[in-house]
């Protein structure tokens, strides 16, 4: 078929090339066109990704910019290689953008369109790392993803927003460069950056330090992204401050994207080295379990409900973490259903938490106390988001987590099940204890969480409640059907994602043909009631019986310097947050000395 | 000895960039000091390209099949300098409007959310 060649690249081009004409023309545009043009290029983005999605089905869809195809199994150009789950992805965060958009729709007041320019080059920046088969060019779709994520932070220009965006800009900046780092390290050893040959290059040389120093120097880059400890702290500044559409898409798509380049350079360059291997399987899955608990409890402690949630992705994040560290298929099918759930879920939290800030003027949980009460649908979706986080057993996000949990099971490593609990029942807790006060006027005036930090913010107020609820309910609808085709979808394609077909690719064989067959969907977890049951009790404890809690809280009297000083790495210093990220790389370089 | 030089000039200004970045006093200084960690990128990227006794990769007045060092790092490293430029010209762009806003760029001073509310 003539038109499937040209169609690969056209997801991350049209949107580009819209973006360009779109600020060209910014002068002259009247205030809806913008909108729906951009409304237009993200829908059809998303239609195309799924399209291709169903054609790389039979095998993977390849693409070489220029026409420079490889010659003698060496790659010469650029290429995008297109596997279903790629495709997936990228169509959820066309869907992501789409739904974000609706959301945002007269949001900005200004004629020049400069929202919609952003918007639209941060997405197709996120789609072309998905797509892409060269290291270098994922590079570039990293930083032109990080670039207009930064200027959407600070696009207010506000004095906290300009704070945040200056934290994220300079950690996620030396995330970059580390990155590009690794790129000199593993081209100097291979001489190759299409992850093919690079595989290939891997496989040669399995032992060789300057290819294992260039995977912990790519492998932090990405964990800055994904936020994960202690790599975490500029994420709950960002997210806090970025305006509430932009914390959408951050917080579905672009940290849990960090997860999927760590999982993608994982198996398709680095799974032939045994030392990076061990390493993935011990030293990122305790990172994912610590990020996976830390996040939870620093959940519960805020009052500013952005703060809350952006911690809660810290959180959830870390579980996509362990399902990659397992190193096994179910549970890496059970990353991608979860990715996809989260990113539903959490997206729809963030609109809740937008329409507070829009129409009650707050973000603060204690100034809000009660005065959801006129918007209760609002408070609905916000409580089931609630309860979807803590892992209630419907929808995306459960049957993901049942086969990660799954996985950790036959692993014989159970522990990580009362881990995600432990984390998923605190977000969970959290959420629903926020969705208690704000909309329920429950709970004490002013809880344990009194002195956490907050300020004034306000969004723009005169956007009507329907045309903010119908994404937010939409994105829940999404994240509670098709589980059973998301999970065959995905649990067949992820055999293609972990053995990526290099002699198709760059020797033109045959392709293998696509016979795995869909894994079954694990039971249902019984750690699932488990957690809603702790995110229940902890909503229920700070609500109803402060009393109670202010008696066992004595009981918790020997963590409390924990918790302080879990707060205080979340300073807003951002020499702090270098300091941070240099003594990580540091001990992740260590554990390969020492293993 | 001459090999290692590159590598190690780059972990050098990998490590001090960082240490100014960690000890900074002021936002426009801690700019300063990533683009210090980012020249370290530059001199990985050229060293891991170069070949001793080549030329320039421009084959202009030399045969095609001359020695020459490997043109590939050469446009990576344009490519670094180009990312480089936005995001410091981003994050002066916002220090200059931290500055007109809060009158200060003492990092003790800048921090989201940090200013508690009474009550």
């Amino acid at each position: 078929m003539m038109w499937l060649s040209v169609l690969p690249p056209l997801p991350v081009v049209g949107p580009l090339v819209i973006a360009g004409l779109l600020l060209m023309a910014s002068h002259g545009l009247p205030r809806p066109i913008p909108d729906i043009i951009a409304l237009a290029t993200t829908a059809f983005t998303c239609i195309l990704c799924l399209l291709l999605m169903r054609h790389a089905g039979h095998q993977p869809l390849v693409y070489w910019f220029g026409g420079w195809v490889p010659r003698h199994g060496f790659p010469l150009g650029v290429g995008f290689v297109i596997d279903p789950i790629g495709a997936l992805l990228a169509a959820f965060i066309g869907l992501l953008f789409f739904a974000t958009l609706v959301f945002a729709w007269g949001y900005y007041d200004e004629v020049h369109a400069h929202f919609h320019v952003l918007m639209l080059l941060f997405m197709s920046g996120m789609i072309g790392f998905c797509f892409t088969h060269d290291l270098f060019n994922m590079f570039v779709w990293f930083e032109l993803m990080s670039v207009a994520a930064f200027a959407l932070t600070g696009y207010q220009l506000r004095t906290s927003a300009l704070e945040g965006a200056l934290n994220f800009t300079v950690t996620n900046a030396v995330g970059s460069y580390l990155f590009l780092a690794g790129i000199a390290l593993i081209y100097s050893r291979v001489g190759a950056l299409d992850f093919g040959a690079l595989e290939r290059g891997v496989a040669a040389q399995p032992h060789d330090v300057v290819v294992i120093s260039a995977f912990v120097l790519l492998t932090t880059a990405l964990l800055i992204k994904a936020a994960q400890v202690p790599f975490q702290a500029w994420l709950s500044d960002a997210h806090a401050v970025a305006p509430s559409p932009v914390s959408v898409i951050f917080s579905g798509a672009m940290v849990s994207i960090g997860i999927y380049g760590i999982a993608k350079l994982a198996w398709s360059v680095f799974a032939p080295s045994g030392e990076i291997r061990h390493v993935i399987r011990v030293l990122l899955l305790a990172m994912g379990a610590f990020s996976t608990v830390i996040g939870g409890v620093m959940a519960l402690l805020q009052r500013h409900l952005k703060r809350l949630l952006a911690f809660s992705t810290i959180s959830h994040v870390g579980i996509l973490l362990i399902g990659v560290a397992l190193w096994e298929r179910g549970a890496l099918a059970g990353v991608f259903v979860y990715f996809i759930g989260h990113g539903l879920v959490k997206g729809a939290l963030f609109m809740v938490a937008g329409i507070l800030l829009a129409l009650c003027g707050s973000i603060d949980e204690i100034e809000l106390r009660g005065r959801g009460r006129g918007i209760w649908p609002a408070g609905v979706a916000m409580a089931a988001g609630g309860l979807l986080l803590a892992g209630l057993p419907v929808g995306l996000m459960s049957g993901g987590s049942d086969f990660i949990a799954a996985g950790a099971n036959a692993l014989g490593q159970g522990w990580l099940l009362w881990v995600v609990s432990l984390g998923a029942g605190c977000t969970g807790g959290a959420v629903l204890r926020s969705s208690g006060r704000v909309f329920l006027g429950l709970g004490p005036v002013a809880g344990h969480e009194r002195h956490s930090p907050t300020e004034e913010d306000k969004e723009k107020a005169d956007r009507p409640l329907w045309l903010m609820l119908v994404p937010t309910t939409a994105l829940l609808v999404l994240s509670l059907v098709g589980t059973r085709f998301a999970s065959d979808v995905i649990s067949r394609a992820t055999l293609r994602f972990m053995r990526p077909d290099n002699a198709m690719i760059l020797d033109g064989a045959q392709a293998i043909p696509a016979a795995a067959l869909a894994l079954r969907a694990p039971p249902i977890s019984y750690t699932a009631w488990l957690s809603v049951a702790l995110a229940l009790a902890i909503a229920a404890c700070s609500l109803f019986h402060h009393r109670m809690t202010r008696r066992a809280s004595r009981y918790f009297q020997p963590i409390r310097p924990v918790l302080t000083s879990l707060r205080a790495l979340h300073s807003g210093d951002v020499r702090q947050y270098v300091m941070w990220m240099a003594v990580g790389l540091a001990a992740f370089a260590l554990a390969f000395a020492v293993s | 000895m001459l090999n290692a030089l590159p590598w190690a000039v780059s972990a050098w200004l990998l490590a001090i960039g960082l240490y100014g970045m960690v000890s900074s006093r002021h936002v426009v200084h801690l700019i300063g000091c990533l683009s210090v960690v980012q020249a370290s990128t530059y001199v990985l990227l050229l060293a891991a390209g170069f070949r001793w006794n080549a030329i320039a990769p421009i084959f202009y007045s030399f045969a095609p099949g001359t020695p020459a060092v490997d043109p590939v790092v050469q446009a990576l490293v344009l490519t670094d300098i180009v990312v480089g430029a936005t995001v410091t010209a981003l994050l002066l762009a916002l220090a200059l409007e931290l500055h007109k806003k809060r009158g200060t760029l003492d990092p003790d001073q800048l921090r989201p959310l940090s200013r508690e509310r009474k009550g």
